[in-house]
Order: structure tokens, then sequence, then C-alpha cells
């Protein structure tokens, strides 16, 4: 299997699509995906952009018939994260409200969650260099730093430090142009095995909550579509879903293997007040909103401001003839 | 500039020839160093007891790092908890105070691609929407984050950052 995926990279590098990549580097990179999906493990990690830092439970169990994760947020509001094998769901202790994701079924033994297959690498070789650098202790581990580094100002560059000795992701800091942090994640505490069923469990009793499911679906959202597509991001997913409680709302997700920007379309009809334009951020994810064409279009992307603004302002609706 | 320390610690000086004398000591070192060493000269003469090497630097430090006085930081903390209140009632004022920052898209780099011209965007006072709106979008949006494969669940703490608390509906 291993042994497979390396000979399939070594492929598509030989094809030379993709740019001279340090064949190591890459290996790591589908270490640290496979560590994250096949190691059960809790611990501890903080998440920092700016000057705000905010800790946070990480909990991952897997067994036989897949694996669960939880998070759990332990600073501000307070809020927990599970996703099982078919759902993600967020539980807003506060609002008594649980939201619920659903993947999209994409017809074939793979879960609908994203993952870096080997053509996605190929695409992230295209667009970001990948070197392995030194190695450097974080949280106790010992570990090896992986630079993805972008080759155009579309797309922020990525430092991971994984594990040595289980590829275990224990580090990730985004970078800007100018190599500044835009944001990071760091455990600070972990333990790799050692977890039960019962900790990927929700602490809620939530049976009485309001439940906002997005009852995504995979559609054609006739006659949108971008003027202009941003180089190296195509198309991953088109549907319609609700979005809190509001619906139906139509998201077209592009990416480049790495980072990822939607593209929600929201109707205006019924509502008076002009749809407000305007650019919002939390860390690397930047949030971009503008009226095309009676809707409210809103992208959201963990993209430099530029790329969120770029792709929608290129969003355009030709009515399908 | 050393017989000017020795008449200020005199008493010999008028008040502006003595601000400007305590002026440079705050500016020169070697001016300090000697002010320090007569005093230690004098301290000497009259039998004061001598405090310990390095004394002045360990009572920098201890003294920066005790907590600021109280009042200034009070006050900013008043502020907080008023627009906290307000937020409650206030539906701009969640946004406001709420973790999202509201950038200006600084740094814009020249797109490659032909694009019809159009006015940057201004910096927002006001934001374009609520964080509960916000956070609506980044959680059907994480999901499809490739990052998701290699970092598991972590990005999706992201949608919480430094929210104010909302109350109990």
């Amino acid at each position: 299997m291993r042994l497979g995926g390396a000979l399939g990279l070594s492929a598509i590098l030989c094809v030379g699509i993709a740019r001279a990549q340090d064949p190591q580097a890459l290996e790591w990179l589908r270490r640290i995906q496979d560590a994250t999906h096949r190691l059960s493990y809790s611990g501890t990690f903080v998440y920092q952009n700016g000057s705000r830092s905010e800790t946070s439970r990480i909990t991952h169990y897997v067994d036989a018939r897949g694996d669960i994760e939880k998070v759990e947020v332990m600073d501000g509001v307070p809020r927990e994260i599970v996703r099982t094998r078919d759902a993600v769901r967020c539980y807003l202790p506060d609002a008594h409200v649980v939201k619920v994701e659903h993947p999209l079924d994409r017809g074939g033994a793979e879960s609908g969650f994203p993952s870096l297959l080997p053509d996605r690498v190929n695409a992230l070789a295209r667009h970001y260099d990948i070197s392995l650098g030194g190695i450097e202790r974080v949280a106790g581990f010992e570990c090896r730093k992986l630079t993805l580094a972008p080759r155009d100002e579309l797309r922020y560059g990525h430092a991971l430090y994984a594990d040595t000795s289980s590829g275990m992701l224990l580090k990730a800091v985004t970078f800007g142009p100018k190599g500044e942090t835009i944001e990071q994640f760091a455990f600070t505490q972990l333990v790799i095995g050692r977890v039960t069923r019962d900790q990927v469990k929700t602490r809620h009793a939530a049976q009485s909550w309001r439940v906002e499911d997005s009852g995504a679906a995979p559609a054609s959202l006739a006659g949108w579509g971008l003027s202009s597509e941003l180089p190296g991001f195509r198309k991953i997913a088109e549907l319609k879903r609700r979005l809190g409680e509001r619906g139906p709302v139509g998201q077209v997700v592009y990416s480049d293997g790495l980072a990822a920007v939607s593209v929600f379309i929201a109707p205006l009809e019924g509502r008076r007040e002009a749809a407000p334009a305007g650019l919002a951020s939390v860390g690397a994810v930047h949030i971009y909103t503008r009226e095309v064409a009676n809707h409210m279009v809103t992208v959201v992307g963990e993209a430099p401001a530029a790329s969120v603004q770029r792709i929608a302002d290129s969003v355009e609706f030709r009515p399908p003839q | 500039m050393k017989d000017r320390i020795s008449q200020l610690m005199d008493g010999e000086l008028d008040d502006r020839a003595a601000a400007e004398t305590i002026g440079a000591l705050g500016r020169d070192g070697e001016a300090l160093q000697a002010w320090r060493t007569y005093h230690l000269i004098g301290d000497a003469m009259h039998e004061s007891r001598v405090l310990s090497a390095g004394f002045s630097v360990r009572f920098a430090e201890r003294l920066s790092a005790e907590a600021t006085v109280l009042a200034p930081r009070r006050a900013r903390r008043e502020s907080r908890t008023w627009f906290a209140l307000s937020a409650a009632a206030s539906f701009a004022a969640v946004a406001l105070v709420g973790w999202l920052a509201f950038a200006p898209p600084t740094g814009l780099a020249p797109s490659p691609v032909a694009q019809a011209p159009r006015p940057a965007l201004e910096a927002q006072s006001a934001p374009a929407m609520a964080p509960s709106a916000a956070n609506d979008y980044l959680l059907a949006h994480q999901g499809f984050s490739p990052r998701v494969s290699i970092q598991g669940m972590a990005p999706y703490v992201r949608t919480v950052s430094e929210q104010t608390r909302e109350p109990r509906k």
C-alpha cells in the first residue's frame, strides 16, 4: 500500500507535470495524512492568530469501523465539535443548538471528507514548493519540519512539524508572503493511543436542542459560475444546502489541493435591505461578501484576502439559455 | 558634567540647571554611572548601609515584573464590560467586539489576470455580517478543506475565536 503510493507519486513526478520535488518530502506529507487518520490520540492544542490564542482539547478514536474525532474549545464560548463516520455535529450549549453537516456522497468507498489523494498531491506540487527541513521539538516530540512554500501570492505557505516516529502532526504554521505568521496550531500536550469510545462522545444531553441540519445534496447551480478562475483552483464540489436557519443556499467549492475556497449563493428575495458588502477575516480565513444578480454572494476561503476577493469579484450569473 | 552632578547632589543648582542635569542622567549612561558612584562614596562616608552589588538592576527587573497600576487597566475593563453588555442588546455591537477581525484588504497583489478595474474595498468599521452568521459560513466551509485530511478537526476551532459570549436564549 505504502509502496504503491510511493510508486504512484514517483510516476507522477516522472511525467514531469510537477516541478522537481523532494520525493522524501512528499512521502512525509503522506505519512502525516496516514497518522491523522489511523492513530488514536488525545491532546491539547493552542490556536493562535495575531495576539489571540485559544486552547482546545482534541480526541481521535479509531477502530475497525472507522474513526471518530472530538474537539472541545476550552476558552470563550463553549463549543464542541464531533465528527462521526457520517456527520460533523457542532454543539452550542449556550444556544441549545446542534448544527449538523453531512459529507457529500461522492459515490465511492472513500468517505465524503476530502483527502490528499495522489492526484491532489500532484496538484499541490504544482503550486507549492515542498521541502524537508530540520528536526525541532514540539510538546516533547521530536519533529521533522516540512515546508510548503507557495509558488505565487495567491495562496499562503505552510510549515508542518510531524513526529519523526509516528508521523503525527504536532504543529502547523500558516505564513504570508513575507514569511510572517498568519496563524498557528500547536499541540502543548499529546498522548498517542489509549483512547476509548466514550472519550469521543459528546458530553451534552442534546435531545431537546434545536437541530440545524445542512441537508447538503449535490446540485447544479444553473447559470452561476466564475468569469475567470483563480490559477490552480479547480471546482471540487457543487451543492445545495441550508445554512443556519436559512436555505436553500448554493455552495461551490474550489481547491488547489491544500487551500479551499467556498462560494455561497443565497437569494435576497423578500429582503428589503441591500446586501452588505465587505471583507472579514479570522486567522488565515477570509470572508468576502457582495451582491450579484439579487443574490448575496459570500466567499469563504483559507487564502489571502486578494485571492478571496478575486474569486468573489469574478462570480457571475448568466441566465441559462 | 561631573561637576554638575556633584552640585546637584549638594543642592547647589537652580531648578532649571537641576532639571537639565537630571535629564542628562536619563540620557547619558556615563553620567548616570558617575551619579551612582558619587552616592556610593557619599554613603560610605556617612557609613550608611551599602546595598548589595547589582541592587539597582534587580530592583528594576522586579519593578517591571510587578503588576501595573490598576487604575488605567480597570478603566479599560469597564469599557469592555460595557461593550459586552450592549452586545447582548445590540446586533452591531456584538459584531463590533466579536471575534472577527475586520481588516482592510491591505497588500492586495496586482492581479496577473486582466480584470475590470474596481475601487479597492475600504476598511470597514461596521462588519458585513454578524459573528453567528459568519460562523455558519465557516462551519459549512471547513468540511471541504483538504487541510482536514492532514490536520483533523483542529481548523474547526477557527469558528469561535474570541467571540462575545451571548446570553442563553
